[in-house]
């Protein structure tokens, strides 16, 4: 029986994890760095605290009118000479992304949550592409076949050795066990340069949107989603819309909260993206593709967030920003990484995976794994109250959903 | 967990125990019925040795058959635990809650405390209701709510104005989650922290031996009542007490012990780790002494230090300390 495996496999794998010394030893040293840079960054610029304030009301705002800020947006992006679409689900999603795609073409996508919601990877690799992740942790992710274990930092639970391990097989070189992690770094960026060169399309997801203006606002360090959104002459962005937002000021606020909490004071790279590449120095007509890309496409997927967005007390999980913070203060995630988790892990992952995947086996047993301790909350810019969601996600797994918002 | 829920329904307590078998280790205390100030004793302390069969039983079965399904319904969740709780439950209640027993001690000096500082509160003893908490907790809102509205009419058929309440999950189900389900809630509701905060400073208190202690804070107390300065002030007030903190997880960051409220029924394995994690942030300080103040958390923190093997450490719960300081 399915139902019964479900369960069994998902506590046997969570345990398996909890019993893993090297994973809580990695998970440990990160929980430690994570709290003494979050706390410089904030005690660095106290006026985060006030901003998140500022971000949580428009958020609030923001969720309500999310189809249409979508709607705005895709004007604005068609504006702008790009092409904007509506995705109404997954499905749909993939169809236009693999329709813009086509087959037998190289890809180099940033690290995209939304993606990965969806499984983009694997559906265009299914459809005979070749694709290569450029974030260095979910490349490592990528190779090793494993899936991310945390939003920010994928491959939290891999430990140096066995990268170089992976990477030695993967490049054909040798690459010590006791190598710098430097040594790593630079063989990851000597095998993914030419890629990006020679890609046909590069994807990308966005932290936040502004939907006067259609911009992206992309936050990274390595500058891997730069070379991948700028080198190929196409631009694919899966963005989605709960993370729409109606000003670029509005979004530049988002940014810096996001930023900020998921621990950097600053971030190496803030990308702000409108439309594709152009040019009018000759004779002032404007030309598309000068030395960015061509096309620029952007596909705002609802998949189930208007759905939940009508659930009262569970339409905070939409106000999320993917900074991270909430992971590190679970002491669940602190011993099993992602594993306590669907697409997106602990307790708010329970919601996600009830409202908008529609997995209620699955939400279930996240719901129940929750401790309902209240730590995230306490970590949470946006002040997510999880337990409360959690309790309701609970009251409608026991009592069945009362409510018309599932219809 | 149905069978918890049963029992909360059908006899007011979690276990299914009968209430004067609980409600005996008040017998020599004296304590008055009809008062208008009520000392809500709960269940886990009350509780707490059944619990901690409960609990070892439940850990052993968790390993042996990693049994469990999930279905959508909670019922169906719970019976398919693979877990066979009436077994157990008649096991574990072979046991007598008698006064003196370990797990009502902090009752009883709670009881002695609130009385030094001159509040003499009523017991109801085996006519208390069940707060019902783990209802509410499960997502079982409907039965919650029922039970609510139950609870407050027979506490107010004692004459109940005041209430002050000990076990955290109680205290915030009957200070924060009856109100959402009874119009015009007027019981007024504190928690034992605050009551003894607010008379403390004119007492002197000194403990008999100089001693490092660090405090763990209740989820319940810290997130969800907000009581984070409180038992600082009071063990700060007690001489021959040197408060000793982790560096990140006190406070509003505290980590959870891992009882999490019905986890360690659904996950007793991993509970037992989140309780040896914990117990290990807490011994970083190098305190003799760990202090908390809920029966849930008394009872990982101890089985957290077992795991560990660590003698010459003590879980106490706050009342304890601060009768005992009183006693000196």
């Amino acid at each position: 029986m399915k139902k019964t495996s479900d369960f069994k496999n998902y506590k046997k794998e969570i345990m398996v994890a909890a019993h893993d010394d090297h994973l809580r030893l990695a998970l440990s040293r990160a929980i430690k760095s994570f709290r003494s840079n979050v706390k410089n960054a904030l005690d660095k610029f106290p006026h985060t605290v006030g901003m998140a304030e500022d971000v949580l009301k428009i958020k609030e705002a923001a969720i309500p009118r999310m189809e249409e800020l979508a709607r705005q947006a895709v004007a604005a992006i068609e504006e702008n000479n790009g092409k904007g679409y509506i995705a109404r689900t997954a499905d749909e999603a993939l169809g236009i992304i693999a329709g813009l795609t086509g087959s037998n073409k190289l890809v180099v996508k940033g690290k995209t949550m939304t993606g990965e919601e969806i499984g983009l990877r694997e559906y265009l690799e299914e459809k005979g592409n070749e694709v290569y992740e450029t974030d260095l942790g979910e490349f490592i992710i990528q190779k090793m076949g494993s899936r991310p274990m945390h939003i920010l930092s994928p491959s939290i639970h891999v430990p140096r050795e066995d990268v170089a391990r992976l990477f030695s097989k993967v490049m054909g070189q040798e690459i010590a066990p006791d190598s710098k992690i430097a040594d790593m770094v630079a063989a990851a960026r000597e095998y993914l340069r030419d890629k990006f060169f020679r890609a046909d399309v590069g994807i990308s997801g966005a932290n936040v949107v502004a939907a006067e203006t259609g911009t992206l606002f992309i936050i990274e360090n390595e500058g891997n989603i730069r070379l991948a959104t700028s080198a190929p002459p196409v631009h694919i962005a899966l963005v989605g819309m709960e993370k729409l937002v109606p000003t670029l000021s509005d979004a530049y606020k988002v940014s810096e909260v996001t930023w900020r909490y998921a621990n950097y004071a600053i971030p190496s790279y803030v990308s702000l993206v409108s439309g594709p590449s152009k040019t009018g120095d000759i004779e002032k007509e404007t030309t598309y593709g000068a030395h960015g890309p061509r096309e620029f496409h952007v596909i705002f997927l609802d998949g189930g967030r208007t759905r939940l967005a009508k659930y009262p007390r569970l339409a905070q999980a939409l106000y999320c920003l993917r900074c991270g913070a909430c992971l590190y203060e679970c002491p669940v995630f602190a011993v099993t990484a992602g594993h306590f988790g669907d697409k997106y892990f602990t307790g708010i992952g329970a919601v996600w995976a009830a409202i908008v995947n529609q997995d209620m086996e699955k939400a279930a047993s996240i719901a129940y794994t929750c401790l309902t301790c209240g730590r995230c909350r306490q970590r949470c810019p946006m002040k997510i109250d999880v337990p409360e969601m959690i309790i309701e996600l609970r009251k409608l797994l026991a009592e069945g959903d009362s409510s018309n918002a599932g219809n | 967990m149905t069978y918890l829920a049963d029992n909360i329904i059908t006899h007011q307590n979690i276990l299914g125990v009968t209430r004067e078998q609980s409600a005996r280790w008040a017998q020599k205390l004296d304590l008055p019925r009809q008062a208008e100030t009520t000392f809500f004793a709960g269940c886990g302390y009350q509780y707490s040795a059944q619990l901690e069969r409960l609990m070892s039983l439940a850990r052993g079965v968790d390993k042996s058959v990693i049994g469990a399904e999930l279905p959508m319904r909670f019922a169906r969740f719970q019976k398919k635990l693979g877990l066979n709780l009436p077994g157990i439950y008649s096991n574990v209640l072979s046991l007598n809650i008698l006064p003196g027993r370990e797990e009502v001690k902090p009752l009883e000096a709670a009881i002695k405390v609130l009385r030094n500082l001159g509040i003499q509160p009523g017991y109801l003893a085996e006519d208390e209701p069940c707060c019902g908490a783990p209802l509410n907790h499960a997502g079982l809102q409907t039965k919650f709510a029922n039970n609510a509205r139950k609870a407050y009419r027979t506490l107010k058929s004692f004459g109940v104005k005041q209430v002050i309440g000990i076990v955290p999950y109680c205290t915030h189900a009957v200070s924060k989650l009856f109100p959402l389900h009874i119009d015009g809630y007027d019981l007024e509701v504190k928690h034992f922290l605050e009551v003894v905060d607010e008379k403390i400073p004119s007492y002197k208190l000194r403990y008999p031996r100089k001693v490092r202690v660090t405090y763990h804070d209740p989820c319940q107390l810290v997130r969800y009542l907000s009581l984070v300065e409180e038992p600082r002030r009071i063990l700060k007030a007690i001489e021959g007490i040197e408060l000793v903190e982790p560096e990140w997880t006190h406070g509003e960051w505290a980590t959870c012990c891992g009882g999490g409220g019905g986890f360690e029924t659904v996950f007793p394995e991993l509970s037992q780790v989140l309780a040896v994690n914990r117990a290990s942030e807490l011994l970083e300080t190098g305190a003799d002494i760990i202090v908390t103040h809920c029966p849930g958390c008394i009872m990982q923190l101890k089985e957290g230090l077992r795991e560990l093997k660590i003698e010459g450490v003590e879980v106490l719960d706050l009342s304890q300390v601060v009768a005992t300081a009183m006693e000196t």
